[in-house]
């Protein structure tokens, strides 16, 4: 779970273009779309729906749950868990 | 006429912020590099993160128009570009061919031509007329255009522009094409602020522009144009020409030479700005720096003859012309 997680939040660092941050500054449970944590915008969320595509394979169909899963690292890796256990069912 | 209250221009040559820049030009060489100021200096960071760099650099230039001008917003947004966002173009291409399934927005969202006079406008938060010419080369002589008109109508200030940059397939096409080219593909962006009035920060003056396309007899154009604006070759102070294909360049070279104009007060701008689509925006950024050098001159003209199909004019005059 914390390889996900350090994994992610490379990702998120090249998906995203966020030239000024390093993976050590994200924390887990910070909010991604608040100016608290790394202030990401409704641009930002597309590229985090083709982000969990181009990665993990994974493809957000349903809008409610992505407003519940892009919350936070933490609730990332919980989504990118779950949906994959569902696929290998 | 109307008046030029702000210049800026980031290109291969020291000519951000740096007023006199044309005294210390050099002839670009293979090895030349964009000089870019440092952009978080210009541009929020998260703006500038989805930034290419026709985006970056337009942005900076036109901000730093406004506060040279100490114009807060101008009426009008007016840029041109002939082969616009490459960058963001090239990018969201290449994933297309690549990658299967859902493309990253942004690239896409970025890579119109008009994104650049939009991201002006959002980083500014101006909310007047937005216009976007691309016409190859006469791209920002049609952006001059559209701006006097706008001044001669009910607009006070008007930013005006062009932008073009340089990506590495452009080599690559190039070859395949098996394009000549006279000197180095370069990156560059120009902003000016053009006024209705003249005002204590007014540098130059920006008396008439023409563009025709399809040109069949350059010299008689040439002839014609600076009739109507009641100036003779022998009050040409200097001209200003891009030295891109013999053939052309010999016509104007000729064509001045037997008018008066001596030889050194015939310059060819490209061996300063590379080649790009936008470069005669270069050309009214060096002529207004020279103006503001040199009291002697008054009367420069640009005579964009990239394209060897489309001729593009533009008379810049000192204030005391």
């Amino acid at each position: 779970m914390d390889q996900l997680k350090e994994d992610l939040k490379k990702q998120i660092i090249e998906q995203l273009n966020l030239e000024d941050i390093q993976v050590s500054e994200i924390a887990d449970d910070a909010l991604l779309f608040n100016d608290e944590g790394l202030g990401l915008d409704s641009i930002d969320a597309l590229e985090l729906i083709v982000l969990l595509e181009k990665f993990h394979g994974i493809q957000v169909t349903k809008p409610e749950e992505g407003k519940e899963a892009f919350m936070s690292i933490n609730t990332m890796a919980d989504y990118i868990t779950r949906r994959k256990a569902e696929q290998a069912v | 006429m109307f008046y030029i209250s702000a210049a800026s221009s980031i290109t291969h040559q020291p000519t951000f912020k740096n007023a006199g820049f044309s005294a210390s030009l050099h002839e670009l060489t293979e090895d030349s590099e964009l000089i870019s100021p440092n952009y978080k200096d210009y541009i929020d960071a998260a703006l500038l993160r989805r930034m290419s760099k026709i985006l970056r650099m337009s942005v900076a230039c036109a901000k730093t128009c406004l506060e040279e001008a100490e114009i807060s917003q101008p009426d009008s947004i007016v840029v041109g570009t002939g082969l616009g966002c490459l960058q963001d173009t090239e990018k969201f291409l290449g994933t297309f061919l690549t990658i299967e399934g859902l493309l990253p927005p942004t690239s896409f969202i970025q890579s119109t031509h008009n994104t650049i006079a939009g991201q002006i406008s959002l980083s500014i938060g101006n909310h007047g007329y937005n216009m976007t010419h691309t016409q190859n080369t006469l791209s920002f002589e049609h952006a001059l255009i559209d701006s006097m008109l706008l001044l001669s109508e009910d607009n006070d200030h008007v930013l005006v522009g062009a932008a073009d940059e340089y990506i590495e397939i452009l080599d690559k096409i190039q070859q395949d094409l098996h394009l000549p080219l006279s000197g180095k593909l370069s990156s560059g962006a120009s902003f000016f602020m053009l006024s209705k009035e003249r005002s204590a920060n007014s540098l130059a003056g920006i008396s008439a522009v023409e563009t025709i396309g399809l040109v069949e007899d350059i010299q008689t154009e040439i002839q014609r144009f600076l009739t109507e604006q009641n100036i003779r070759s022998s009050d040409l102070d200097m001209v200003l020409f891009p030295g891109f294909e013999l053939g052309t360049s010999g016509i104007i070279l000729d064509y001045f030479i037997n008018n008066e104009v001596e030889i050194d007060r015939i310059v060819d701008y490209l061996q300063f700005s590379g080649i790009y689509p936008t470069t005669s925006a270069f050309a009214m950024h060096y002529a207004i720096d020279r103006l503001g050098q040199d009291e002697n001159l008054k009367n420069i003209l640009v005579c964009n003859c990239l394209n060897s199909k489309n001729l593009g004019l533009t008379l810049i005059q000192s204030l005391e012309a």
